[in-house]
Protein backbone atom coordinates (compact mmCIF):
# COMPACT_ATOMS: atom_id res chain seq x y z
CA UNK A 1 0.00 0.00 0.00
CA UNK A 2 1.21 3.57 -0.92
CA UNK A 3 2.32 6.03 2.03
CA UNK A 4 0.15 9.07 2.11
CA UNK A 5 2.33 10.59 5.26
CA UNK A 6 5.75 9.42 6.26
CA UNK A 7 7.09 11.28 9.14
CA UNK A 8 10.94 10.51 10.29
CA UNK A 9 11.99 11.73 13.53
CA UNK A 10 10.60 14.21 13.89
CA UNK A 11 11.49 17.01 16.79
CA UNK A 12 9.87 20.09 17.97
CA UNK A 13 10.52 22.68 20.70
CA UNK A 14 9.22 26.09 21.60
CA UNK A 15 11.06 29.11 23.04
CA UNK A 16 9.98 31.70 25.07
CA UNK A 17 11.56 34.56 26.64
CA UNK A 18 13.87 37.30 24.90
CA UNK A 19 16.52 37.48 26.95
CA UNK A 20 16.16 34.78 29.42
CA UNK A 21 14.92 31.41 26.67
CA UNK A 22 13.11 28.83 28.40
CA UNK A 23 13.21 25.71 26.08
CA UNK A 24 9.60 23.20 25.25
CA UNK A 25 10.09 19.84 24.02
CA UNK A 26 7.00 19.18 22.18
CA UNK A 27 7.84 16.61 19.74
CA UNK A 28 10.64 13.82 20.50
CA UNK A 29 11.59 11.92 17.64
CA UNK A 30 8.01 10.89 15.98
CA UNK A 31 7.84 8.02 13.61
CA UNK A 32 4.92 7.77 11.48
CA UNK A 33 3.54 6.31 7.97
CA UNK A 34 -0.16 6.53 6.97
CA UNK A 35 -0.90 5.02 4.43
CA UNK A 36 -3.34 6.29 1.29
CA UNK A 37 -6.70 5.48 2.34
CA UNK A 38 -6.95 5.31 5.97
CA UNK A 39 -8.37 6.69 8.80
CA UNK A 40 -4.99 7.39 11.04
CA UNK A 41 -6.04 8.84 14.81
CA UNK A 42 -3.32 10.30 16.80
CA UNK A 43 -4.66 10.17 20.30
CA UNK A 44 -3.38 11.74 23.52
CA UNK A 45 -4.29 14.02 26.33
CA UNK A 46 -3.87 17.80 26.19
CA UNK A 47 -0.37 18.96 25.41
CA UNK A 48 0.54 15.83 24.13
CA UNK A 49 1.96 17.86 21.13
CA UNK A 50 -0.84 16.71 18.99
CA UNK A 51 -1.73 19.62 17.24
CA UNK A 52 1.80 20.21 16.97
CA UNK A 53 2.30 17.20 14.73
CA UNK A 54 -0.68 17.84 12.57
CA UNK A 55 0.55 21.51 12.16
CA UNK A 56 4.00 20.17 11.38
CA UNK A 57 2.19 17.73 8.86
CA UNK A 58 0.19 20.18 7.42
CA UNK A 59 3.42 22.28 6.62
CA UNK A 60 1.89 25.35 8.69
CA UNK A 61 5.15 24.72 10.98
CA UNK A 62 8.50 23.84 10.31
CA UNK A 63 9.62 21.19 12.31
CA UNK A 64 13.58 21.39 14.09
CA UNK A 65 14.71 18.01 12.75
CA UNK A 66 12.94 15.46 10.60
CA UNK A 67 11.91 14.42 7.05
CA UNK A 68 8.21 14.48 5.93
CA UNK A 69 7.04 13.29 2.72
CA UNK A 70 3.23 13.83 2.18
CA UNK A 71 1.68 12.11 -1.11
CA UNK A 72 5.66 11.16 -1.76
CA UNK A 73 6.63 15.33 -1.92
CA UNK A 74 8.63 16.72 0.64
CA UNK A 75 7.75 18.87 3.03
CA UNK A 76 9.55 21.68 2.80
CA UNK A 77 10.70 21.69 -0.85
CA UNK A 78 7.04 21.16 -2.25
CA UNK A 79 5.33 22.83 0.52
CA UNK A 80 2.69 24.78 -2.38
CA UNK A 81 2.23 21.70 -4.28
CA UNK A 82 1.60 19.66 -0.87
CA UNK A 83 -1.09 22.47 0.08
CA UNK A 84 -2.96 21.95 -3.55
CA UNK A 85 -3.54 18.32 -2.00
CA UNK A 86 -4.12 18.66 1.47
CA UNK A 87 -6.89 20.93 4.16
CA UNK A 88 -7.35 20.95 7.65
CA UNK A 89 -10.42 21.41 9.48
CA UNK A 90 -9.73 22.09 13.39
CA UNK A 91 -12.12 22.19 16.76
CA UNK A 92 -13.22 25.63 17.86
CA UNK A 93 -12.87 27.06 14.23
CA UNK A 94 -12.56 30.18 13.52
CA UNK A 95 -13.25 32.36 10.23
CA UNK A 96 -13.79 35.47 9.45
CA UNK A 97 -16.68 36.37 11.60
CA UNK A 98 -18.57 39.28 9.21
CA UNK A 99 -18.58 37.01 7.04
CA UNK A 100 -21.99 34.25 6.19
CA UNK A 101 -21.16 30.97 5.89
CA UNK A 102 -21.51 30.97 1.62
CA UNK A 103 -19.26 34.10 1.51
CA UNK A 104 -16.31 31.96 3.51
CA UNK A 105 -16.82 28.92 1.58
CA UNK A 106 -16.41 31.25 -1.77
CA UNK A 107 -13.73 33.59 0.07
CA UNK A 108 -11.74 30.04 0.94
CA UNK A 109 -12.88 28.88 -2.69
CA UNK A 110 -10.57 31.90 -4.16
CA UNK A 111 -7.85 31.06 -2.07
CA UNK A 112 -7.95 27.07 -3.58
CA UNK A 113 -7.91 28.80 -6.75
CA UNK A 114 -11.34 27.95 -7.62
CA UNK A 115 -13.41 30.56 -9.93
CA UNK A 116 -17.00 31.63 -11.41
CA UNK A 117 -19.31 28.55 -12.18
CA UNK A 118 -16.78 25.79 -10.60
CA UNK A 119 -16.87 27.65 -7.41
CA UNK A 120 -20.26 27.96 -7.32
CA UNK A 121 -21.00 24.73 -7.79
CA UNK A 122 -18.31 23.53 -5.02
CA UNK A 123 -19.70 25.22 -2.73
CA UNK A 124 -23.40 24.85 -3.00
CA UNK A 125 -22.40 21.47 -2.89
CA UNK A 126 -20.67 21.75 0.41
CA UNK A 127 -23.77 23.45 2.05
CA UNK A 128 -25.82 20.62 0.71
CA UNK A 129 -23.46 18.37 1.67
CA UNK A 130 -22.83 19.20 5.51
CA UNK A 131 -26.43 20.37 6.09
CA UNK A 132 -25.57 23.97 5.95
CA UNK A 133 -28.63 25.04 3.59
CA UNK A 134 -30.67 26.84 6.44
CA UNK A 135 -27.61 28.59 7.61
CA UNK A 136 -25.79 29.83 4.34
CA UNK A 137 -26.60 33.32 4.64
CA UNK A 138 -25.85 33.80 8.52
CA UNK A 139 -22.71 35.48 9.68
CA UNK A 140 -20.36 33.50 11.24
CA UNK A 141 -20.62 35.04 14.42
CA UNK A 142 -24.04 34.30 15.06
CA UNK A 143 -23.24 30.20 14.52
CA UNK A 144 -23.61 27.48 17.21
CA UNK A 145 -20.68 26.10 17.32
CA UNK A 146 -21.58 22.68 16.08
CA UNK A 147 -22.60 24.82 12.96
CA UNK A 148 -19.15 26.54 12.94
CA UNK A 149 -17.65 22.82 13.11
CA UNK A 150 -19.92 22.03 9.89
CA UNK A 151 -18.50 24.94 8.16
CA UNK A 152 -14.68 23.68 9.02
CA UNK A 153 -15.88 20.50 7.30
CA UNK A 154 -16.87 22.03 4.51
CA UNK A 155 -13.93 24.35 4.14
CA UNK A 156 -11.62 21.42 4.27
CA UNK A 157 -13.19 19.89 1.38
CA UNK A 158 -12.84 22.42 -0.76
CA UNK A 159 -9.97 21.55 -2.83
CA UNK A 160 -11.37 18.24 -2.75
CA UNK A 161 -7.88 17.30 -0.55
CA UNK A 162 -6.50 14.03 -0.95
CA UNK A 163 -5.09 14.18 2.56
CA UNK A 164 -7.34 15.55 5.64
CA UNK A 165 -6.35 16.77 8.65
CA UNK A 166 -9.01 17.03 11.29
CA UNK A 167 -7.57 18.69 14.39
CA UNK A 168 -10.12 17.47 17.57
CA UNK A 169 -12.88 17.43 14.99
CA UNK A 170 -15.39 17.53 17.53
CA UNK A 171 -14.46 19.34 20.38
CA UNK A 172 -16.71 21.06 22.79
CA UNK A 173 -19.89 19.75 20.18
CA UNK A 174 -22.54 18.11 22.29
CA UNK A 175 -22.60 14.34 21.96
CA UNK A 176 -26.03 14.14 18.79
CA UNK A 177 -23.24 16.96 17.41
CA UNK A 178 -20.31 14.70 17.90
CA UNK A 179 -22.04 11.86 16.74
CA UNK A 180 -23.40 13.60 13.40
CA UNK A 181 -19.37 15.05 12.25
CA UNK A 182 -18.60 11.38 12.62
CA UNK A 183 -20.70 10.05 10.67
CA UNK A 184 -20.37 13.08 7.81
CA UNK A 185 -16.78 12.42 8.69
CA UNK A 186 -16.29 8.00 7.58
CA UNK A 187 -19.38 8.96 4.67
CA UNK A 188 -16.86 11.33 3.18
CA UNK A 189 -14.21 9.44 3.81
CA UNK A 190 -15.94 5.85 2.21
CA UNK A 191 -16.83 7.97 -0.57
CA UNK A 192 -13.77 10.13 -1.68
CA UNK A 193 -10.89 7.19 -0.64
CA UNK A 194 -9.36 10.23 1.17
CA UNK A 195 -7.00 9.30 3.87
CA UNK A 196 -7.46 11.29 7.10
CA UNK A 197 -5.52 11.93 9.92
CA UNK A 198 -7.13 12.79 13.06
CA UNK A 199 -6.23 14.10 16.21
CA UNK A 200 -8.41 13.70 19.42
CA UNK A 201 -8.20 12.86 23.37
CA UNK A 202 -11.45 11.38 23.31
CA UNK A 203 -11.32 7.62 22.70
CA UNK A 204 -14.06 6.72 21.90
CA UNK A 205 -14.54 8.93 18.84
CA UNK A 206 -10.79 7.16 17.94
CA UNK A 207 -11.85 3.52 18.45
CA UNK A 208 -15.23 4.36 16.30
CA UNK A 209 -13.41 6.46 13.66
CA UNK A 210 -10.00 5.15 13.05
CA UNK A 211 -8.58 2.30 11.15
CA UNK A 212 -5.46 2.58 13.10
CA UNK A 213 -4.11 4.68 15.82
CA UNK A 214 -1.24 5.42 17.30
CA UNK A 215 -1.07 6.93 21.13
CA UNK A 216 0.52 10.07 21.73
CA UNK A 217 2.11 11.30 24.79
CA UNK A 218 4.70 13.70 26.12
CA UNK A 219 5.88 14.59 22.58
CA UNK A 220 6.52 10.59 22.03
CA UNK A 221 4.50 7.63 20.39
CA UNK A 222 3.98 5.25 22.68
CA UNK A 223 2.40 2.57 20.30
CA UNK A 224 0.59 2.56 17.45
CA UNK A 225 -1.76 -0.54 15.49
CA UNK A 226 -5.50 -1.03 15.01
CA UNK A 227 -7.93 -0.53 17.98
CA UNK A 228 -8.16 -4.55 18.15
CA UNK A 229 -4.54 -5.34 18.17
CA UNK A 230 -3.63 -2.20 20.85
CA UNK A 231 -6.28 -3.98 22.75
CA UNK A 232 -4.12 -7.07 23.02
CA UNK A 233 -1.07 -5.78 23.13
CA UNK A 234 -1.70 -4.74 26.85
CA UNK A 235 -3.08 -8.00 27.89
CA UNK A 236 -5.74 -6.24 30.13
CA UNK A 237 -8.17 -8.38 28.68
CA UNK A 238 -11.98 -8.38 28.45
CA UNK A 239 -14.63 -9.42 31.63
CA UNK A 240 -16.92 -12.08 30.68
CA UNK A 241 -19.62 -11.96 34.06
CA UNK A 242 -21.87 -14.64 33.69
CA UNK A 243 -24.79 -15.60 36.52
CA UNK A 244 -25.11 -19.03 37.12
CA UNK A 245 -27.03 -21.74 38.67
CA UNK A 246 -25.09 -25.08 39.97
CA UNK A 247 -21.37 -25.36 40.14
CA UNK A 248 -18.76 -24.58 38.52
CA UNK A 249 -15.27 -26.17 38.17
CA UNK A 250 -13.02 -23.63 39.22
CA UNK A 251 -10.13 -25.40 38.15
CA UNK A 252 -11.46 -26.24 34.59
CA UNK A 253 -11.79 -22.88 33.97
CA UNK A 254 -8.69 -22.04 34.22
CA UNK A 255 -7.46 -24.76 31.42
CA UNK A 256 -9.98 -22.65 28.87
CA UNK A 257 -8.05 -21.17 25.82
CA UNK A 258 -7.72 -17.53 26.71
CA UNK A 259 -8.51 -17.23 30.22
CA UNK A 260 -6.54 -14.69 32.10
CA UNK A 261 -8.23 -14.75 34.99
CA UNK A 262 -11.26 -15.95 37.08
CA UNK A 263 -12.96 -15.54 40.16
CA UNK A 264 -16.47 -17.36 41.35
CA UNK A 265 -18.57 -16.45 44.40
CA UNK A 266 -22.10 -16.72 45.34
CA UNK A 267 -23.78 -17.47 41.62
CA UNK A 268 -21.09 -15.10 39.92
CA UNK A 269 -18.38 -16.60 37.70
CA UNK A 270 -16.40 -13.50 36.60
CA UNK A 271 -13.62 -14.73 33.34
CA UNK A 272 -10.91 -12.83 32.12
CA UNK A 273 -10.02 -13.50 28.78
CA UNK A 274 -7.67 -12.07 25.83
CA UNK A 275 -10.39 -11.62 23.60
CA UNK A 276 -14.02 -11.38 24.88
CA UNK A 277 -15.96 -12.22 21.95
CA UNK A 278 -13.58 -15.05 20.27
CA UNK A 279 -13.87 -16.69 24.08
CA UNK A 280 -17.35 -16.14 24.90
CA UNK A 281 -18.54 -19.23 23.05
CA UNK A 282 -16.40 -21.76 23.98
CA UNK A 283 -16.29 -20.47 27.65
CA UNK A 284 -20.25 -21.04 27.93
CA UNK A 285 -20.23 -24.03 25.80
CA UNK A 286 -17.86 -25.50 28.42
CA UNK A 287 -19.84 -24.52 31.52
CA UNK A 288 -23.07 -25.94 29.72
CA UNK A 289 -21.48 -28.76 29.15
CA UNK A 290 -20.74 -29.01 33.08
CA UNK A 291 -24.40 -28.69 34.00
CA UNK A 292 -23.92 -25.19 34.96
CA UNK A 293 -27.35 -23.22 34.11
CA UNK A 294 -26.61 -19.86 32.35
CA UNK A 295 -28.72 -17.27 33.94
CA UNK A 296 -27.29 -14.10 31.92
CA UNK A 297 -24.13 -13.01 30.09
CA UNK A 298 -22.68 -10.17 30.11
CA UNK A 299 -19.02 -9.01 28.34
CA UNK A 300 -17.18 -6.01 29.42
CA UNK A 301 -14.60 -5.07 26.92
CA UNK A 302 -11.56 -3.35 27.48
CA UNK A 303 -11.73 0.31 25.93
CA UNK A 304 -8.81 2.47 24.57
CA UNK A 305 -8.72 4.13 27.18
CA UNK A 306 -7.86 1.88 29.86
CA UNK A 307 -5.26 0.36 26.97
CA UNK A 308 -3.91 4.15 26.69
CA UNK A 309 -3.64 4.11 30.20
CA UNK A 310 -1.93 0.97 30.42
CA UNK A 311 0.60 2.71 28.07
CA UNK A 312 0.87 5.69 30.16
CA UNK A 313 2.51 3.74 32.87
CA UNK A 314 5.99 4.51 34.17
CA UNK A 315 8.95 3.28 32.28
CA UNK A 316 10.04 1.20 35.55
CA UNK A 317 6.56 -0.88 35.11
CA UNK A 318 6.09 -3.83 33.14
CA UNK A 319 4.59 -2.19 30.16
CA UNK A 320 7.19 0.59 30.30
CA UNK A 321 9.65 -2.08 29.65
CA UNK A 322 7.18 -3.63 27.08
CA UNK A 323 7.04 -0.13 25.53
CA UNK A 324 11.02 0.24 25.62
CA UNK A 325 11.53 -3.15 23.72
CA UNK A 326 9.16 -1.88 20.81
CA UNK A 327 9.98 1.32 20.15
CA UNK A 328 12.82 0.32 17.76
CA UNK A 329 10.77 -2.29 15.82
CA UNK A 330 7.50 -0.20 16.31
CA UNK A 331 9.41 2.78 14.65
CA UNK A 332 9.15 1.08 11.22
CA UNK A 333 6.06 -0.80 11.57
CA UNK A 334 4.76 2.85 12.15
CA UNK B 1 -15.48 41.20 3.30
CA UNK B 2 -16.43 44.68 4.40
CA UNK B 3 -20.49 44.60 3.46
CA UNK B 4 -21.55 44.02 6.60
CA UNK B 5 -18.28 45.44 8.62
CA UNK B 6 -19.53 48.97 9.19
CA UNK B 7 -15.70 50.15 10.62
CA UNK B 8 -14.66 49.42 6.84
CA UNK B 9 -16.77 51.83 5.58
CA UNK B 10 -15.93 54.18 7.99
CA UNK B 11 -12.17 53.97 6.86
CA UNK B 12 -13.00 54.01 3.09
CA UNK B 13 -15.30 57.22 3.61
CA UNK B 14 -16.70 58.78 6.99
CA UNK B 15 -13.35 59.20 8.36
CA UNK B 16 -11.40 60.86 4.87
CA UNK B 17 -14.58 62.80 4.88
CA UNK B 18 -14.66 64.05 7.96
CA UNK B 19 -10.91 65.01 7.96
CA UNK B 20 -10.90 66.61 4.79
CA UNK B 21 -13.48 68.93 5.84
CA UNK B 22 -12.44 69.54 9.22
CA UNK B 23 -8.96 70.36 7.98
CA UNK B 24 -10.09 71.89 4.85
CA UNK B 25 -13.15 74.34 6.82
CA UNK B 26 -9.83 75.51 9.25
CA UNK B 27 -7.68 76.66 5.84
CA UNK B 28 -11.34 78.72 5.24
CA UNK B 29 -11.42 79.97 8.55
CA UNK B 30 -7.71 81.22 8.84
CA UNK B 31 -8.40 83.14 5.38
CA UNK B 32 -5.21 81.53 3.45
CA UNK B 33 -4.40 82.21 -0.33
CA UNK B 34 -6.04 79.60 -2.83
CA UNK B 35 -2.37 77.84 -3.34
CA UNK B 36 -1.51 77.45 0.85
CA UNK B 37 -5.00 75.89 0.57
CA UNK B 38 -4.25 73.78 -1.95
CA UNK B 39 -0.85 72.93 -0.02
CA UNK B 40 -3.14 71.63 2.80
CA UNK B 41 -6.03 69.81 0.81
CA UNK B 42 -2.90 68.20 -1.15
CA UNK B 43 -1.93 66.52 2.18
CA UNK B 44 -5.05 65.17 3.60
CA UNK B 45 -6.13 63.88 0.53
CA UNK B 46 -2.54 62.21 0.10
CA UNK B 47 -2.97 61.17 3.79
CA UNK B 48 -6.57 59.66 3.31
CA UNK B 49 -5.24 57.97 0.37
CA UNK B 50 -2.60 56.31 1.66
CA UNK B 51 -4.78 55.18 5.15
CA UNK B 52 -7.18 53.36 2.82
CA UNK B 53 -5.04 51.67 0.93
CA UNK B 54 -2.54 50.75 3.52
CA UNK B 55 -5.00 49.16 5.47
CA UNK B 56 -6.19 47.35 3.00
CA UNK B 57 -2.84 45.87 2.72
CA UNK B 58 -2.73 45.36 6.06
CA UNK B 59 -5.96 43.52 6.02
CA UNK B 60 -3.95 41.04 4.07
CA UNK B 61 -3.43 39.65 7.75
CA UNK B 62 -5.16 41.94 9.81
CA UNK B 63 -9.25 40.16 9.80
CA UNK B 64 -7.14 36.41 10.25
CA UNK B 65 -5.76 37.86 13.06
CA UNK B 66 -9.02 39.76 14.71
CA UNK B 67 -11.00 36.22 13.47
CA UNK B 68 -8.24 33.96 14.62
CA UNK B 69 -8.19 32.05 11.00
CA UNK B 70 -4.10 32.60 10.29
CA UNK B 71 -3.71 28.99 9.67
CA UNK B 72 -6.46 28.95 7.45
CA UNK B 73 -5.04 30.83 4.66
CA UNK B 74 -1.56 29.83 5.27
CA UNK B 75 -2.37 26.27 4.55
CA UNK B 76 -3.92 27.66 1.32
CA UNK B 77 -1.98 27.15 -1.93
CA UNK B 78 -1.54 30.91 -2.11
CA UNK B 79 1.90 32.46 -2.47
CA UNK B 80 2.30 35.18 -0.16
CA UNK B 81 2.85 37.91 -3.23
CA UNK B 82 -0.24 36.95 -4.37
CA UNK B 83 -1.68 37.50 -1.20
CA UNK B 84 -0.28 40.73 -0.79
CA UNK B 85 -0.62 41.68 -4.39
CA UNK B 86 -4.54 41.43 -4.59
CA UNK B 87 -4.98 43.39 -0.95
CA UNK B 88 -2.92 46.04 -2.54
CA UNK B 89 -5.18 46.57 -5.69
CA UNK B 90 -8.21 46.05 -3.94
CA UNK B 91 -6.59 49.11 -1.48
CA UNK B 92 -5.78 51.20 -4.69
CA UNK B 93 -9.05 50.59 -6.26
CA UNK B 94 -11.01 51.91 -3.00
CA UNK B 95 -7.96 54.96 -2.01
CA UNK B 96 -8.86 55.99 -6.33
CA UNK B 97 -12.83 56.11 -5.37
CA UNK B 98 -11.44 58.26 -1.98
CA UNK B 99 -9.39 60.32 -3.93
CA UNK B 100 -11.97 61.30 -6.61
CA UNK B 101 -14.68 61.98 -4.20
CA UNK B 102 -12.66 64.30 -2.18
CA UNK B 103 -11.00 65.48 -5.17
CA UNK B 104 -14.39 66.66 -6.27
CA UNK B 105 -15.08 67.77 -2.89
CA UNK B 106 -12.15 70.24 -3.30
CA UNK B 107 -12.97 71.53 -6.64
CA UNK B 108 -16.49 72.41 -5.71
CA UNK B 109 -16.21 73.30 -1.81
CA UNK B 110 -12.71 74.68 -1.83
CA UNK B 111 -12.29 75.71 -5.43
CA UNK B 112 -9.16 73.49 -5.62
CA UNK B 113 -7.93 71.86 -8.81
CA UNK B 114 -6.45 69.09 -9.02
CA UNK B 115 -6.30 67.87 -12.49
CA UNK B 116 -4.20 71.54 -12.73
CA UNK B 117 -0.89 69.75 -13.11
CA UNK B 118 -1.88 67.27 -15.80
CA UNK B 119 -3.48 63.80 -16.18
CA UNK B 120 0.18 62.26 -16.16
CA UNK B 121 1.95 64.16 -13.28
CA UNK B 122 -1.45 63.63 -11.24
CA UNK B 123 -1.13 59.64 -12.06
CA UNK B 124 2.27 59.33 -11.56
CA UNK B 125 1.67 61.18 -7.79
CA UNK B 126 -0.77 58.66 -7.23
CA UNK B 127 1.29 55.78 -8.14
CA UNK B 128 3.62 57.08 -5.86
CA UNK B 129 1.09 56.92 -3.11
CA UNK B 130 -0.22 53.59 -4.02
CA UNK B 131 3.49 52.39 -3.76
CA UNK B 132 3.96 54.24 -0.12
CA UNK B 133 0.40 52.56 1.07
CA UNK B 134 2.09 49.28 0.09
CA UNK B 135 4.86 49.62 1.33
CA UNK B 136 3.71 50.71 4.64
CA UNK B 137 0.90 47.74 4.31
CA UNK B 138 3.72 45.58 4.05
CA UNK B 139 5.66 46.97 7.02
CA UNK B 140 2.20 46.54 9.44
CA UNK B 141 2.00 42.83 8.27
CA UNK B 142 5.83 42.04 8.81
CA UNK B 143 5.27 43.66 12.21
CA UNK B 144 2.41 41.36 12.68
CA UNK B 145 4.09 37.97 12.05
CA UNK B 146 7.15 38.85 14.17
CA UNK B 147 4.87 40.46 17.13
CA UNK B 148 1.61 39.00 16.83
CA UNK B 149 -1.93 41.13 18.42
CA UNK B 150 0.70 43.57 20.00
CA UNK B 151 1.89 45.26 16.17
CA UNK B 152 -2.01 45.86 15.29
CA UNK B 153 -1.61 49.17 16.58
CA UNK B 154 1.08 50.18 13.80
CA UNK B 155 -2.24 49.56 11.36
CA UNK B 156 -2.97 53.22 12.11
CA UNK B 157 0.16 55.08 13.55
CA UNK B 158 2.48 54.17 10.88
CA UNK B 159 1.12 56.25 8.06
CA UNK B 160 0.06 58.56 10.84
CA UNK B 161 3.95 58.82 12.21
CA UNK B 162 5.00 58.64 8.34
CA UNK B 163 2.75 61.97 7.66
CA UNK B 164 4.03 63.75 10.22
CA UNK B 165 7.83 63.38 8.93
CA UNK B 166 6.94 63.88 5.33
CA UNK B 167 5.22 67.53 6.12
CA UNK B 168 1.79 66.55 5.49
CA UNK B 169 0.18 70.17 6.01
CA UNK B 170 3.79 72.40 6.12
CA UNK B 171 7.44 72.48 4.65
CA UNK B 172 9.50 69.81 5.99
CA UNK B 173 12.45 72.81 6.14
CA UNK B 174 10.07 73.88 9.19
CA UNK B 175 10.70 70.39 11.06
CA UNK B 176 13.36 69.65 13.65
CA UNK B 177 16.40 68.14 13.11
CA UNK B 178 17.18 65.10 12.59
CA UNK B 179 13.66 64.88 11.05
CA UNK B 180 14.21 66.69 7.50
CA UNK B 181 16.85 64.23 7.01
CA UNK B 182 14.49 61.41 7.89
CA UNK B 183 12.15 62.91 5.94
CA UNK B 184 14.33 62.33 2.88
CA UNK B 185 14.40 58.61 3.30
CA UNK B 186 10.73 58.16 2.65
CA UNK B 187 9.30 58.45 -0.30
CA UNK B 188 5.92 60.21 0.20
CA UNK B 189 8.27 63.36 1.06
CA UNK B 190 9.19 63.62 -2.68
CA UNK B 191 5.44 62.69 -4.12
CA UNK B 192 3.91 65.73 -1.90
CA UNK B 193 6.60 67.87 -3.00
CA UNK B 194 6.39 67.01 -6.93
CA UNK B 195 2.47 67.55 -6.94
CA UNK B 196 2.98 70.77 -4.67
CA UNK B 197 5.96 71.54 -7.06
CA UNK B 198 2.69 72.53 -9.95
CA UNK B 199 1.21 75.12 -6.99
CA UNK B 200 4.21 77.34 -6.95
CA UNK B 201 5.94 75.48 -3.77
CA UNK B 202 9.60 74.18 -4.48
CA UNK B 203 11.22 71.83 -1.68
CA UNK B 204 14.63 72.76 -2.85
CA UNK B 205 14.52 68.69 -3.94
CA UNK B 206 16.01 67.76 -7.48
CA UNK B 207 14.68 64.91 -9.43
CA UNK B 208 11.83 64.22 -7.39
CA UNK B 209 10.16 61.51 -9.32
CA UNK B 210 13.16 59.45 -9.27
CA UNK B 211 13.77 59.91 -5.89
CA UNK B 212 10.83 59.02 -4.56
CA UNK B 213 10.13 55.57 -6.78
CA UNK B 214 13.69 54.76 -6.50
CA UNK B 215 13.08 54.73 -2.62
CA UNK B 216 9.51 53.10 -2.61
CA UNK B 217 11.08 50.50 -5.12
CA UNK B 218 13.82 49.63 -2.64
CA UNK B 219 11.78 49.49 -0.15
CA UNK B 220 9.36 47.42 -1.64
CA UNK B 221 12.19 45.01 -2.39
CA UNK B 222 12.84 44.69 1.41
CA UNK B 223 10.08 44.45 2.50
CA UNK B 224 9.33 41.38 0.40
CA UNK B 225 12.19 39.82 1.17
CA UNK B 226 12.12 40.99 4.98
CA UNK B 227 8.12 39.25 4.63
CA UNK B 228 9.14 35.90 3.45
CA UNK B 229 11.89 36.17 6.33
CA UNK B 230 9.24 36.68 8.64
CA UNK B 231 7.09 34.18 7.53
CA UNK B 232 9.60 31.63 7.75
CA UNK B 233 10.38 32.72 10.81
CA UNK B 234 6.29 32.19 11.98
CA UNK B 235 6.48 28.70 10.76
CA UNK B 236 9.42 28.13 12.87
CA UNK B 237 8.18 29.95 16.02
CA UNK B 238 4.21 29.07 15.59
CA UNK B 239 3.41 32.21 15.30
CA UNK B 240 0.79 31.24 12.47
CA UNK B 241 -0.54 28.78 15.07
CA UNK B 242 -0.78 31.57 18.14
CA UNK B 243 -2.64 33.66 15.96
CA UNK B 244 -4.84 31.34 15.10
CA UNK B 245 -5.59 30.52 18.67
Amino acid sequence: MALAIKAEGIYKSFYTGWLKRSEKQVLRGIHLEVEKGEIFGILGPNGAGKTTLLSILSTLLFPDRGQIEILGMDSRREAHRIREKVNLSSGNANFLWSMTVEENLHFYGMLYGLAGHRRNQKVKELISLLGLEEHRGVSFDRLSTGMKQRLALAKSLLNDPSVLFLDEPTVGLDPSVSVWIRQQIQMIQKERGMTILLTTHNMREAERLCDRIAFLKDGRILTAGDPDSLKRMVRLGDLIKIEFEGRVEEDELGRIEGVINYSVTNGLCEVIVDEGERRLGPLITKLSEDGVKIKRVTLGQTDLEEVFLEFSKSSNSDMGLYLQELDHDQAKYL
Amino acid sequence: MTKRNIFSLFEILFWPVVGFFSVGLLTTFLDLDPNRTGFILIGIISMSVIQVCQIDVAEALLYDLWAKSMKHTFIAPIHPHQLLLGSWIIGVIRSLVVFLLLALFSLFVFDFDFLRPGVFPLSLFLLGLFLTSASVGMTVCILILVFGYKAEVAAWSLSSLMALICGIYYPISILPTPLPEIARGIPLTYFLAYLRSFYGFQEGFQSLLRWGFGLAGFYLIVEVILFRIVLHRAKRTGMILKLSE
